[in-house]
């Protein structure tokens, strides 16, 4: 029987070697495509025929964007809708490629550290980097508390800077735990119905329940991503 | 767009850190399934590669096609409540305005109608103030005749009695003192003696 850590493993599908790096198209990217594709179809499909009065379809696209855009208005002020285009890519393409995971078979992209980590650092980056173009060497102010005694701030700076700095670590390394455990846990449990015969039936249970739970999972791990990119995103525009 | 270009930066760089952790775990990357697949290094380019592309192609097809089909849908829903709304409010407003109009119609109607009622009364009782006074008039003229003419046919009464009164004087005296007494000097002597007794 194959390990529960088998379903993490990277096949490549058309290897691509650029000078030293491999490039290769793996089945890890044919997800993410699925999920570009899966996000984009149902944006476009929900789209395609507009009605005063919204179908099925066009409801749940008008849902999707007006929960995004409330997210970022609500975390991250009205200011921040400048940044809705990428919010939303960004957390879409979270949540399916957290939930194309749950298909039998399929790859879970953002089971992978680098992957979340990479998203992470970019939003932690794109952030600061924001947060100093729009208010230059001020930006340096968000590490001083407000209020807190002169004397204590040799000690309050650089716990700041430092909390700062493991933001793109807390913020990958929960995507990935979550997902990655998850999956994890359903194929341990799945690998003890066979092996228990007539009790698998317990087993059973366990997973249809963990896969309930998984789906949970997904929506709240992408939604959790994205609120934090919209309070990050806060902290940058309004420094406080 | 300076995400994009952000990112891009960012990918040469853990590229390179990536090559560097390759280099250094290559031995146990060649041992294959052992181990925990995310923390093949080799593979991670691939990874970082295939995200940015992935990434940058959604948020290309986001941002340019399909986000903006949603706002306008989400706009022209707005706009439709708004003018709908507008239009309510007009219908409303015109509504108001007609019913200021009728009432203003009543009352005035009303109006017109008190004062015709009003004239009405005053004319008829200027009317019958006339018909009364005329009627009064007539009555009290009538009231004057008879009594004229009562007090003509009294006088004629009284002055038939004094002729009658002078006939019995004189066949009186003719009677009884044998003497003609002139008619005229008979009734002369009526008139005095009638006068003397009269209150």
């Amino acid at each position: 029987m194959a390990s529960p850590l088998e379903q993490f493993r990277i096949e490549p599908i058309v290897p691509i070697t650029v000078g030293e790096f491999d490039l290769s198209f793996t089945n890890s990217s044919l997800w993410m495509m699925a999920s570009v594709a899966a996000v984009y179809g149902f944006v476009m499909a929900g789209t395609m025929r507009p009605a005063m009065v919204p179908g099925r379809l066009q409801s749940l696209v008008e849902l999707a964007f007006e929960f995004v855009s409330d997210l970022v208005r609500e975390n991250a002020g009205k200011e921040a809708m400048r940044y809705f285009p990428a919010v939303f890519s960004l957390f879409m393409f979270i949540l399916a490629g957290n939930t194309l995971g749950m298909v039998p078979g399929a790859f879970t992209f953002t089971s992978h550290i680098i992957v979340t980590f990479f998203m992470a650092i970019c939003v932690w980056l794109g952030v600061t980097f924001l947060g100093f173009w729009l208010h230059g060497a001020k930006f340096l102010g968000f590490f001083v508390p407000h209020g807190a005694p002169k004397i204590m701030l040799p000690l309050l700076v650089p716990i700041e800077i430092m909390s700062y700095c493991v933001r793109p670590i807390s913020l990958s390394v929960r995507l990935f735990v979550n997902m990655m455990a998850g999956h994890t846990m359903l194929k341990v449990f799945a690998g003890f119905i066979i092996a228990l015969g007539i009790f698998g039936v317990g087993p059973l249970a366990v997973t249809v329940a963990l896969t309930g739970f998984e789906f949970v999972v997904a929506f709240l791990q992408a939604y959790i991503f994205t609120v934090l990119t919209c309070l990050y995103l806060h902290d940058a525009i309004h420094m406080h | 767009m300076q995400w994009a270009s952000l990112a891009a930066a960012l990918s040469t760089l853990l590229f390179a850190a990536a090559a560097v952790a390759a280099e250094v775990t290559g031995g146990e990357a060649e041992h294959g399934s052992g181990g925990l697949p995310q923390l093949d290094a080799s593979r991670y380019p691939s990874q970082i590669f295939w995200l940015v592309v992935s990434f940058a192609l959604l948020y290309w097809l986001l941002s340019r096609r399909a986000l903006p089909r949603v706002t306008d849908i989400l706009e022209a829903r707005q706009d439709r409540i708004a003018a709908d709304l507008d239009r309510a409010a007009k219908l409303r407003e015109e509504a108001a305005e007609t019913q200021r109009r009728y009432e203003a119609m009543v009352a005035e109607a009303q109006e017109r109608a008190r004062t015709m009622l009003r004239s009405a009364q005053e004319r008829m009782a200027a009317d019958y103030a006339r018909r009364q006074a005329q009627l009064d008039a007539e009555l009290r003229e009538r009231i004057a005749r008879a009594e004229r003419e009562l007090a003509e046919a009294t006088d004629r009464a009284l002055a038939g009695l004094e002729d009658a009164a002078a006939e019995v004087v004189q066949a009186a005296v003719a009677k009884l003192a044998g003497v003609a007494v002139d008619r005229e000097e008979a009734r002369a002597v009526v008139a005095r003696i009638a006068a003397e007794h009269r209150p």
